[in-house]
């Protein structure tokens, strides 16, 4: 049977609905903490820093801020939504539908990567706003933005699935993916930290990603890029291969 | 016509759970449903009827046993199945923030209707439902008569070959299940086949030529309106007479 196009593009259209729905939560919010950061440190303590590596601090912090931004959207995108539907039974909807394990795993990341990349939009206007944004590699801005968004997107299927409360769907984001952002040198260059810090920070997969976007918007970077590609490239087709297992076995969403 | 069956389902066995926790909820059940049947699955709560229905459906996975819709595997080429079957499910599992029409939307999209063709049937199905007013209103709102409503003209948005009704009147008063009965006998005259289960007995008796009673996972009778409403009985004396016994009721 042929690839239901149809079918996602309607996952993609019902998931700007639902954004466009809860709109404070979806968009503004994560808009106005972008702005707060990017006053924050872009301003007033970027106005006290001298420009690093010849870039202006507020430029140089502000994909940082994006990637915050990204990884939040993404991951609160696919794991509320699909733990929606499995609270109220809507993923039945999806299950009866003729949707592939492949296309299953398309239309839930490709829903949160929509919503993702409205919310990056808007911040790129903020930051656009404050005169924080270049972009010397728009091919790599866009390939870093979608796999970034695709990989916390799957992170959040996998949290969904597993999760039995509320509470639940929150652990791996307390525990794990906030610490290893703040710690992965989102507003810092791994130039300020001790020898044994900046070792560490390089095993941080969250430090590539952060690398990934600044290099593509400012140019300078301070990460291998070919081990990023590769760790971010790892990490996307490991949890697509995962996330449709989990679909086909059908765990915790069929009986 | 095509003479392949409409449903075939050949030794289904639903087991859930492991060790000290596995139950067996389907026991090795085989049904054949003919092309534009009325088919009516009864039994009583927790016998197996459901997990039938979810089977074939594709909300649970078979442990053993095939299923083929109109000759197409469930299992093995579950896409196209899936093309063919329409559920009108017991629970409502539906986004409750969402209103009868972007559920008619979303799901005709899901099944791959473009968007002409896909409008152009839920304005039919809204006017056949009688949900005009109601088109437009989130799904937490309805009452229990018009969730119901709107849960049938989502099942039939994609004009399935097979119609599974599971309770479809449960919670909707008298004038409307007479209505909604006018509709599926409209429908079912018109060539569709349908699977109906119920509580309501009178329902079944109505609408159905073919009855099936499970219990505790096995079919236990099976046969034609007529087979189960012999020597003056009706459909539900006969249904009791069977659940009642103690061979049912192990």
């Amino acid at each position: 049977m042929k690839f239901n196009r149809i079918g996602l593009f309607t996952m993609f259209r019902r998931e700007v609905d639902r954004t466009l729905r809860v709109v404070i939560q979806t968009l503004i919010a994560p808009v106005i903490s972008a702005a707060l950061y990017i006053f924050i440190f872009g301003t007033v303590i970027g106005g006290r820093i001298e420009s690093f590596e010849g870039v202006p601090y507020i430029s140089f912090v502000f994909p940082g801020v994006l990637m915050l931004s990204i990884i939040n959207a993404s991951f609160a995108s696919a794991s509320s939504a699909l733990y929606f539907m499995r609270f109220t039974r809507g993923i039945e909807e999806i299950l009866i539908a003729p949707f592939s394990y492949l296309e299953m795993l398309i239309g839930f990341v490709g829903s949160a990567v929509t919503r993702t990349m409205m919310v990056s939009f808007l911040i790129l206007m903020v930051g656009l706003l404050f005169g924080a944004v270049t972009l010397v590699n728009p091919v790599a801005f866009v390939f870093y933005i979608a796999s970034i968004s695709a990989i916390f997107a799957m992170l959040g299927i996998v949290v969904a699935l597993w999760a039995e409360s509320f509470e639940q769907l929150q652990v791996l984001n307390t525990f794990v993916i906030t610490p290893l952002t703040y710690l992965g040198g989102i507003f810092y260059s791994i130039t300020f930290l001790p020898e044994t810090a900046a070792m560490i920070t390089r095993v941080n997969p969250f430090f590539y990603f952060a690398d990934g976007i600044r290099s593509s918007m400012i140019g300078y970077s301070e990460a291998n890029t070919t081990i990023g590609l590769f760790v971010i490239l790892g990490l996307v087709i490991g949890l697509g291969i995962l996330v449709t297992q989990l679909f086909k076995r059908g765990w915790k969403i069929r009986s | 016509m095509s003479n392949i069956p409409m449903l075939e389902i050949k030794n289904l066995v639903k087991v859930y759970g492991k060790g000290k926790a596995k139950k067996t909820a389907v026991d090795n059940i085989s049904l054949t449903v003919e092309r534009g049947a009325f088919f009516g699955l009864l039994g009583p709560n927790g016998a197996g009827k459901s997990t039938t229905i979810h089977c074939i459906t594709g909300i649970a996975q078979p442990t053993a046993g095939q299923i083929l819709v109109d000759g197409v595997d469930v299992v093995k080429d579950y896409k196209l199945a899936r093309t063919k079957v329409g559920l009108s499910p017991q629970e409502f599992n539906v986004d409750i923030f969402a209103t009868p029409d972007q559920l008619c939307n979303y799901m005709g999209g899901y099944y791959g209707i473009n968007k002409q063709d896909r409008q152009k049937r839920i304005d039919e199905l809204i006017a056949r439902f009688d949900l005009e007013k109601h088109r437009n209103v989130k799904f937490q709102k309805l009452s229990g008569g018009l969730k119901r409503r709107a849960m049938l003209a989502r099942a039939l948005i994609h004009t399935p070959d097979l119609l599974i009704l599971d309770e479809p009147t449960a919670g909707v008063d008298v004038e409307q299940r007479h209505d909604l009965w006018g509709f599926l006998k409209e429908m079912n005259k018109n060539g569709k086949t349908i699977i109906l289960t119920s509580h309501y007995l009178e329902e079944i008796q109505y609408l159905c030529d073919e009855i099936a009673i499970i219990n505790h996972g096995k079919i236990v009778k099976e046969g034609t309106k007529q087979d189960f409403m012999q020597d003056g009985k009706s459909v539900e004396d006969t249904y009791l007479e069977i659940t009642r016994t103690k061979e049912s009721q192990k």
